[in-house]
């Protein structure tokens, strides 16, 4: 065969693309949420934190997955402390307690003197060094996640929407934030083996701002945000092995340059009045990265 | 002497009957924010089948106390009670916040919007059934917004906007309609409608309370009135027993003139404000007849 089909020869490529594609979904679902709450920094953060962990859980001998767990738990809780003070703020407490829980990480790492092959797939991704049960931690995650988005699809919108308002509508917002602030520490331990602690963050965000600038239907921005962060990472991870470059940064260069195509899209509709457009490319302005 | 045009006596609806089921009881309420308490010791009632206004300055607490009941405050002391209708567990509210306090931004079409408000009702499904969409369609019409289903939140008047957020209060069927400054930000016509269809409403049998800074547009034409002074309610009562120099300069810090003509009451700083107000009275009446 050869040719186009070459890297279809390979196990290891093939569920590194699969991996890509359900991550890309994933973080994309999710990160609709988390782009409309302007959260998009402690998507960010979290994801630098739970690299602390990684590294924490190497060296103390214990599961990735149990020790990234607890330890992004314990700084959601800590930031979640630090900002109720007034004079701190939610994104100093994010900037301070993730990078020292992320520079906590490099420490042990310069401590141990080796920089191994998991800390630089923690750091940038490996997508095509997946396991079986990465892939299966994965696939798992992604199912309770569209499961729990499914079943409190109408609770999620509305305190996303308007929290303090949803009270007063019945809806149980602590609990809705609880259930998020899960899925979310989930999704991000998920997809750190694949894209890495600082490629997370753009998975999050650009399919679901991208999705945005060309709907504005709630409904129709998530599906197609899913649609966009899943095309991505399957076609990502395909032209990444005939480009030779790193399969996650070029997962993400190709969300940026849908993104591109998008915005260019919104403003020339822009001319023509009438089509939302411009209404659409306002509305995005404040949704940046961080 | 300054002519008076007359108040169109639609806006007025009868007083409730004082002896009425209380359906929110406030007793020695101090209530506010994390560790401020804005409302300090108030008493409250609000009977079924009454219209009642609250009035007062920028930061007395008049936005504190509907909040209060709708359960978006903390409670420091005192007690909120309230009579849910037979077989449920607490009060339907119907709250419309100040259109200040929306994110328009949001990717949400009127459509989408109005059903949070159903969001119960619904059942476990993400899309609403057969029922909830006659429903919608149904609310919809009565408030004249049929035709905007599909629009996006952003893309609508001023009185479109307060139309959406009013559909997805009374969809719920509520016992109680709340709503945070209803008239601010539209212009003179769309606040005549208003008012007018809150009329209708509350004639029809619900129960309102409304915020508003509108002494004249407005507030005179309420049958009850609450004037909220420095966290306090300083009275509380029929528009022409409560609107005195003495209550005004409680409520305001302002010393203020009282004008009544007939039953029209007309509150002004200064003489020359009262012939601005006559003349607006004047173009509303010719606005919305015309």
């Amino acid at each position: 065969m050869g040719g186009l089909a070459e890297p279809f020869e390979f196990e290891f490529f093939v569920r590194g693309m699969v991996a890509a594609t359900l991550v890309g979904v994933l973080c994309a679902a999710v990160g609709t949420y988390v782009v409309l709450r302007s959260l998009a920094y402690i998507g960010h953060g979290l994801a630098h934190s739970i690299f602390g962990g990684a590294v924490v859980s190497f060296v103390s001998g214990i599961s990735f997955y149990i020790g990234a767990t607890v330890w992004g738990v314990f700084t959601v809780l800590l930031v979640n402390a630090a900002a109720r003070r007034r004079q701190i703020g939610g994104d100093a407490a994010i900037g301070i307690i993730t990078t020292c829980a992320f520079a906590l990480g490099v420490a042990l790492i310069s401590r141990h003197g080796r920089f191994t092959r998991d800390f630089d797939a923690a750091l940038f991704g490996e997508i095509l060094g997946i396991t079986g049960g990465d892939l299966a931690v994965i696939a798992g995650v992604l199912v309770l996640s569209a499961a729990a988005i499914f079943a409190f699809w109408k609770q999620l919108l509305f305190t996303t929407f308007d929290s303090e308002v949803a009270t007063t509508y019945g809806v149980p917002v602590p609990w809705v934030e609880a259930l998020f602030s899960l899925v979310l520490a989930a999704t991000v331990i998920a997809s750190l083996q694949v894209l890495g602690a600082t490629l997370i963050a753009a998975a999050l965000v650009i399919p679901p701002v991208t999705a945005r600038l060309l709907t504005d239907s709630f409904t129709r921005m998530f599906t197609l945000a899913a649609l966009l962060g899943g095309a991505s990472g399957l076609v990502g991870v395909y032209v990444s092995w005939f480009v030779d470059v790193s399969s996650g940064a070029t997962v993400v260069l190709l969300q940026g340059a849908l993104f591109v195509v998008a915005l260019a899209w919104a403003v020339v509709r822009s001319r023509w009045p009438g089509t939302g457009g411009g209404e659409r490319l306002a509305a995005i302005e404040g949704a940046t990265l961080d | 002497m300054v002519e008076m045009p007359p108040t169109s006596p639609d806006h007025r609806p009868p007083p409730a009957d004082p002896a009425g089921e209380p359906l929110v009881e406030l007793r020695g309420l101090t209530t506010g924010y994390e560790r401020t308490a804005i409302l300090r010791e108030v008493d409250f009632t609000v009977r079924r089948g009454e219209f009642a206004g609250v009035v007062g300055p920028s930061g007395s607490g008049k936005t504190t106390l509907l909040r209060a009941i709708a359960g978006q405050t903390r409670h420091f002391d005192g007690t909120v009670a309230s009579t849910p209708r037979p077989g449920e567990r607490a009060l339907r509210l119907g709250y419309v916040p100040q259109v200040e306090a929306i994110n328009w931004n949001f990717p949400l079409t009127v459509g989408q919007a109005v059903l949070l408000g159903r969001w119960r009702e619904m059942g476990w499904r993400p899309w609403p059934r057969r029922h909830d969409r006659e429903l919608l369609g149904h609310v919809l019409e009565r408030l004249g917004i049929g035709h905007l289903e599909n629009r996006q939140i952003r893309a609508l008047s001023g009185g479109q906007q307060q139309r959406t957020f009013l559909a997805r209060a009374l969809i719920g069927d509520p016992d109680l309609l709340l709503l945070d400054e209803p008239t601010s930000g539209v212009d003179i016509k769309t606040r005549h409608e208003i008012m007018h269809l809150l009329g209708e409403l509350n004639r029809a049998g619900t129960t309102i309370l409304m915020t508003t800074h509108d002494l004249n547009a407005v507030a005179t034409h309420l049958p009850r009135l609450v004037c909220v002074g420095e966290g306090a309610i300083v009275a509380d009562g029929a528009p022409e027993d409560v609107l005195t120099p003495e209550v005004l300069r409680r409520t305001y810090g302002a010393d203020m003139l009282v004008l009544r003509r007939g039953d029209a009451i007309y509150v002004v700083e200064h003489l020359d404000e009262a012939m601005a107000a006559a003349d607006e009275e004047a173009a509303a009446a010719a606005a919305s007849g015309g």
